[in-house]
């Protein structure tokens, strides 16, 4: 059987999602009775956040060398890297989250294997591996082969099901890489939290903008608290800017910015091709609109024809629920 | 034969491009709008060095070749062509004549301070009832012991009302005709020297135009920019050609800028559930538009070419004028239709290059001129 | 200081890209810019040059047209540029890139590598920990903020929304984020300097490899085709009442879109 090496990123009490997406790929994996897996963690872990982990992975590694407290990625690739040697391990693979991305290439280079990086989806029954990733910007995607051993994989988050796997109860394992304290060169002197600022609109992935269909300035704390709810930034329409109920720097449209998040809702909006020119490269948008007619649901992958005074609270309301229940 | 860009060549587009997106092409509407000359701008843009574009670098120069001086001339009036006129009068009319026959201490006054931005230049020909009838040009140079006094009106002055120098075509001899024209530094500041009309203008806007008015304006001997009298239309004659393909390369600039707006319209626009670049009648434009475009920079780079290497262009330089302006009002039409009613909308910018292109009808000599004179060198008198 | 800047050379984001009708290659429309996060390493190598004084090298993997990015760099004032001339290596993957890179910065003496923390073209974010590896170099990743002082180096890196501020000996390797700097505009004399260079270039047998090890039946990894992003499909009206629809709508967005 081939070893699977999942690496899991931790916050807190809290996998990361993508690691945890990963771990129920990987589940899948083991079920076909080809891979073993095995998921390996660092740095400390609390009682509550084993049990989690150990719900979704037949076997958890931790190193606890106190030199793997804190993220370098020479401490982390050593560690891993050296028990991926050890252990003969034909894959390795990590969320692309900052960090994955950030010392997966290192462990590839140790281990003398390439790696792919950021892929959104997997053939892990092919021979050789294939994956598909994106490239310029998710313009167009590659299918890429993998025959070099082993396959070392990050994978971008929200790529794999979160199907948690029932009746697992995984073994647990304590070890130690040893031999890292003059292996790492990178000194954490301290950690600052960024604030919640919302993201500048051009680089936000997420975006709620409204229109004319607002009817008054006031009412755009709909949309602010939509955005709020998904953590996104807020947009607007020429013509509201003209009413002077948003600012110029909210304008989305061809004499306003040009935005391409993951997700945009527009609520209000009926698609002047000044906004469309704008917004139109955005990956999924949604369009809340009472004229069914609107010309934004041209350009929309999911519509809502409906009155935005009950649709946004509504949805803001069930995104809280949502994010409560976690 | 040999069509290509050099390396070098090809380098400097790409920077300059990359230039004027970055500075330039944000600024235009702004510019376009207030119509009010761009100092902030002028300042920012003008610190880079390239008003020394024609210069040799001795004096702080790029010595750049015609060719490179036509992708400049090309990618500046892409971003604004209301900005690329004051920095081309820098660059080309407004400093040649101090350049080439100024004296050092005339150079240092104006011409290297010009090079760097810190001054302003101008050229004027122009008059109410002179244009490219130069003959009929009615300011008047005097002799008066060792001064020259400086009588009349200039019009259509591009940087006027406030530049800090300007080279002043005047008559000698009226009784002479073209043949009694000479050029005459005057500064900012001599008495009798002031600004008068400031033109409100269809296109163009930002680069402020005007007129000139010199009223008994007294100038030193020195400031005579000719090594002989009354030889003023022979020197003229050095950048003659160099201004109609710089005014064509001007033209191209506009039209790349809205083929450009086309382009991305034409790709988004939605029209019976597809782009309307999908349908024929809007293939059409486009092929026709991408033709002309590169036929008319045939005619810019090749008389640019021939002016590098000292071969006759005079006829081509004419060429290049007329058929790159005459491309550019095609283009900027087919643009305003491409958008639709949008263009008509002041808001986007197809409405400004239509504005824009129509005044280079006219710079660098009308049409109709230009024909009779091309006429006239392939027909013989 | 002696920093060597890592620079790509790679399509305009504006040019259009079409899938050939093989799917085994790209038709990317012939506009090229310097890769957008090493512009942001070289503006930094020149302010850090500025302050500390040294020298600043502009290194790229490309084919002949990659010596307009070093050209770029030059203008931008880098003292040297050099070029890896080899289109296979330049279509490599990942580890092939990171190797020919490597093999030259081992003949170079640097106290600073900085490069772009990904391309913007293959957007693999790789090369650099793999270069750094390869060195036995410490690195760190997506840098907003640069400090040199005492053969130390102190970097803020903005990982994962949070800043993380590193300290470092020297010589390490740098990835440069978005809001590291502005980068400068190139000023005319630069661009004349740019204009007459001559730039060295070095083929990968000078680095002790050969061409064939970037062959793509050689290399670890390879692309085997491309495929379309999906298009948007046509619009799916979510029915119901003002709530059903928005809770149908918000179980959408995660469960089967996952964009929330």
């Amino acid at each position: 059987m081939d070893k699977v090496l999942v690496f899991v990123e931790t916050k807190g009490d809290e996998p990361r999602k993508a690691s945890l997406e990963l771990l129920c790929e990987a589940e899948k994996l083991a079920a076909s009775g080809r891979f073993s897996v095995e998921a390996v963690c660092f740095g400390t872990m609390s009682d509550a956040l084993r049990e989690k982990l150990l719900a979704s992975a037949r076997k958890l590694i931790r190193f606890n060398d106190p030199e793997l407290a804190v993220y370098s990625p020479e401490g982390y690739a050593r560690a891993l890297a050296g028990y991926a040697a050890e252990t003969g391990a034909r894959m390795i693979v990590a969320g692309a989250t900052g960090t994955g991305r950030d010392f997966l290439p290192r462990v590839a280079i140790m281990l003398g294997t390439g790696m792919v990086s950021d892929v959104t989806g997997a053939n892990w029954f092919d021979e050789p591996m294939t994956f598909v990733r994106p490239m310029f910007g998710g313009k167009v995607f590659a299918e890429v082969a993998f025959p070099a051993s082993p396959v070392v994989v990050t994978a971008r988050p929200n790529s794999f099901a979160m199907d948690i796997p029932e009746g697992i109860k995984g073994e647990y394992e304590e070890r130690t890489a040893g031999s890292l304290a003059g292996a790492i060169h990178t000194r954490v002197v301290r950690v600052e939290e960024t604030k919640g600022d919302a993201v500048d609109l051009t680089e936000a992935d997420l975006i709620v903008a409204g229109g004319r269909g607002l009817k008054a300035t006031e009412n755009f704390k709909l949309v602010e608290e939509l955005a709020a709810a998904i953590g996104g930034t807020v947009g607007a329409t020429r013509s509201v800017v003209d009413a002077k109920w948003r600012d110029q720097a909210d304008q989305i449209g061809k004499s306003g910015k040009t935005v391409s998040p993951k997700l945009y809702i527009g609520a209000g909006i009926s698609g002047a091709i000044h906004h469309i020119m704008g917004m139109d490269t955005s990956k999924v948008v949604l369009a809340v609109n009472r004229d069914p007619n609107a010309i934004i649901f041209n350009y929309a992958n999911y519509g809502i024809v409906g009155d935005l005074f009950e649709v946004l609270p509504a949805m803001t309301e069930e995104i809280r629920k949502r994010k409560e229940r976690g | 034969m040999d069509f290509a860009f050099t390396e070098e060549q090809q380098f400097f587009k790409k920077i300059i491009t990359d230039t004027v997106d970055r500075m330039v092409v944000p600024k235009a509407r702004e510019i376009d709008e207030k119509d009010e000359f761009p100092w902030e701008l002028w300042k920012e843009f003008t610190k880079l060095g390239y008003l020394g574009l024609r210069y040799p670098e001795e004096i702080g120069g790029m010595n750049a070749d015609p060719v490179t001086a036509m992708i400049f001339y090309e990618q500046i009036a892409r971003g604004s062509v209301g900005f690329a006129q004051s920095v081309i009068m820098n660059i080309l009319m407004g400093t040649y004549f101090v350049y080439r026959f100024g004296s050092q201490a005339i150079k240092e006054r104006c011409l290297y301070p010009a090079m760097r931005g810190d001054k302003v230049a101008t050229m004027c020909f122009t008059e109410d009832q002179s244009g490219s009838d130069l003959s009929a040009t009615r300011t008047t140079a005097v002799k008066d012991g060792n001064e020259w006094i400086i009588n009349g009106t200039k019009m259509w002055i591009t940087n006027g009302p406030h530049a800090d120098f300007a080279t002043v075509l005047a008559t000698t001899d009226p009784s002479l005709g073209a043949k009694g024209l000479n050029f005459f530094l005057v500064e900012k500041g001599t008495p009798g020297f002031s600004p008068g009309q400031i033109l409100d203008k269809l296109g163009c806007r930002g680069t402020i135009t005007g007129e000139l008015v010199f009223d008994n304006v007294r100038i030193p001997e020195e400031n005579l920019l000719g090594m002989e009298l009354n030889k003023g239309v022979e020197y003229l004659a050095e950048i003659l050609d160099e201004v109609r393909v710089m005014t064509a390369a001007m033209a191209m600039g506009i039209a790349q800028a809205a083929y450009d707006e086309g382009l991305e319209y034409a790709r988004k626009r939605i029209a019976f559930g597809k782009p309307i670049g999908t349908y024929q009648l809007i293939r059409a434009k486009f092929a026709d538009m991408a033709t002309e475009m590169e036929a008319s920079r045939l005619l810019i780079y090749s008389a640019a070419w021939k002016m590098k290497e000292g071969l006759p262009s005079r006829l081509e330089a004419a060429m290049a004028k007329m058929f790159a302006t005459e491309t550019c009002l095609k283009v900027v039409d087919e643009v305003t239709r491409i958008w639709g009613a949008n263009a008509f909308a002041n808001e986007y910018n197809p409405q400004r290059h239509f504005r824009d292109a129509r005044f280079l009808l006219y710079g660098g000599g009308t049409h109709e001129i230009l024909k009779d004179f091309m006429g006239r060198m392939i027909i013989g008198k | 200081m002696n920093i060597l800047v890592l620079v790509k050379q790679v399509p305009d984001p504006e040019a259009l890209i079409e899938i050939a009708a093989s799917g085994k290659d790209l038709n990317v429309e012939p506009k090229f810019a310097v890769n957008l996060f090493d512009e942001f390493a070289l503006e930094e190598a020149l302010r850090i040059r500025e302050k500390h004084g040294g020298t600043v090298k502009a290194i790229s993997l490309g084919g002949p047209k990659a010596i307009e990015a070093l050209r770029t760099a030059i203008a931008m004032g880098a003292d040297e540029a050099v070029l890896i001339e080899d289109e296979a290596f330049a279509a490599g993957d990942g580890y092939n890139t990171a190797l020919a890179l490597s093999r030259v910065l081992k003949k170079e003496t640097f106290d600073i590598v900085l490069t772009g923390r990904q391309a913007i073209d293959a957007d693999r974010g790789e090369v650099p920990q793999m270069v750094a590896q390869f060195l036995g170099l410490p690195h760190v990743g997506v840098v907003v903020k640069l400090d040199i002082s005492d053969g130390k180096a102190v970097a803020e890196s903005s990982l994962e929304g949070a800043k993380e501020i590193v300290e470092v000996a020297l010589p390490a390797v740098f990835t440069a984020q978005k809001g590291l700097n502005e980068p400068r505009v190139p000023l005319i004399t630069g661009v004349m300097k740019a204009m007459k260079v001559q730039i060295p270039r070095i083929a990968v047998e000078d680095l002790g490899l050969t061409k064939d090890m970037a062959a793509p039946e050689n290399s670890k990894t390879r692309i085997v085709r491309y495929l379309p992003p999906k298009k948007r499909p046509a619009v799916q009206i979510i029915p119901g009442e003002a709530r059903e629809a928005a809770a149908e709508a918000v179980r959408i967005l995660i469960d089967v879109e996952r964009v929330i």
